[in-house]
């Protein structure tokens, strides 16, 4: 059974997402607090929705890595979004009944389950939290027109640029980053099959970044040697992540 | 199928193999560095033309394994796709 300080820190999770993109009141942090959470520990690589289920249950993660993907013929994989502590990223399950991707876990996972019932109750209830839900969903849009825009004409360099940038942006905004450094629990083939590269590309990149001094990695932590040259390198602009404090300024 | 001798630029030269059927070229091959862990040493189709050409480039351990994959994508694509008719 979930102690009341697991939930807790499920809807701190949560709050503290909401408010990166939007203001809460105290009342609409409080119904936040009341969801009824049911924690769920995923292991590394299990699918939390697959495509073509129904589920009746949203899924907020509350400790680890996430990613929605497509499997395509021959086994190719594309990868669509990382999500990260706080993200609910199967939220428009709310409206589209039925998953047309797969959200997987990229590390082990800690979930927070919330029926789609609560969800659609607490929205009715406080027209503040479903403005939050619907901007945090329009924001979703505008992460991958962003990377649609990278796959379509960004050179690998900048897509991976674009990608760690993004990436640290979005966690230093949660508080899950530290000053110049991020956890990137992500492998080589996973960053490949985000960006429509070839693992080579992907490494040959990653090296050089490491060589210019742009960023230093060990293991699945990324610190940023220099941080104009990272998101000059990415051709990186914060303002599609539509982040109420300009993070990245 | 020939392999010739190339040095490419990747943002520093390497070892490659420009690969012709025909009198035609159909794709470069690079030798991976010490970089790449335990790819190190094996060929990767840099570019592939035409019927070569894909989103998943494969790293071959050896030019004879490149030379079967390669030849056998080539046979598959004439065999769906003969020449095309001038109108």
């Amino acid at each position: 059974m979930p102690t009341p300080l697991q939930t807790a820190d499920a809807a701190r999770r949560l709050i503290v997402k909401l408010e990166t993109i939007s203001s809460l009141t105290a009342a609409e942090k409080e119904a936040l607090t009341g969801l009824p959470f049911k924690l769920r520990e995923l292991p590394e690589n299990s699918d939390l929705v697959r495509q073509g289920d129904a589920p009746r249950e949203a899924c907020l993660i509350v400790k680890g890595f996430a990613c929605r993907y497509k499997v395509l013929g021959e086994g190719q994989r594309q990868i669509m979004s990382f999500h990260i502590p706080g993200d609910i990223p199967d939220l428009q399950s709310l409206h589209l009944k039925v998953m047309d991707h797969s959200l997987m876990a990229l590390t082990p996972i800690q979930a927070a389950m919330v029926p789609h019932e609560a969800l659609l109750a607490i929205t009715r209830a406080y027209p503040g939290i479903a403005a939050a839900f619907w901007r945090d969903t329009l924001i979703d849009a505008a992460v991958f027109r962003e990377w649609l825009a990278g796959v379509g004409r960004r050179s690998a360099h900048q897509r991976i640029a674009h990608l760690l940038c993004e990436v640290y942006v979005r966690l230093r905004s949660v508080g899950l980053a530290q000053k110049d450094s991020f956890e990137l629990p992500v492998t080589q083939a996973e960053l490949a099959d985000s960006l429509g590269l070839s693992p080579v590309h992907v490494n040959r990149v990653l090296q050089d970044l490491r060589r210019d001094g742009v960023i230093a990695s060990r293991g699945r932590f990324v610190a940023i040697g220099d941080w104009p040259r990272l998101k000059a390198a990415g051709d990186f602009d914060p303002a599609y992540l539509h982040l109420k404090a300009r993070e990245a300024a | 199928m020939t392999f010739q001798p190339v040095i490419v630029n990747i943002g520093e030269g390497a070892e490659g193999r420009l690969v012709f059927q025909d009198d035609q070229l159909v794709a470069v091959l690079v030798q991976l560095s010490a970089l790449h862990g335990e790819q190190a040493g094996g060929w990767f189709l840099e570019p592939g033309f035409g019927p070569l050409a894909g989103p998943n480039p494969p790293v071959f351990a050896d030019i004879d394994a490149a030379s079967e994959w390669l030849a056998a994508r080539l046979t598959a694509h004439a065999a769906i796709s003969p020449p095309i008719e001038r109108l």
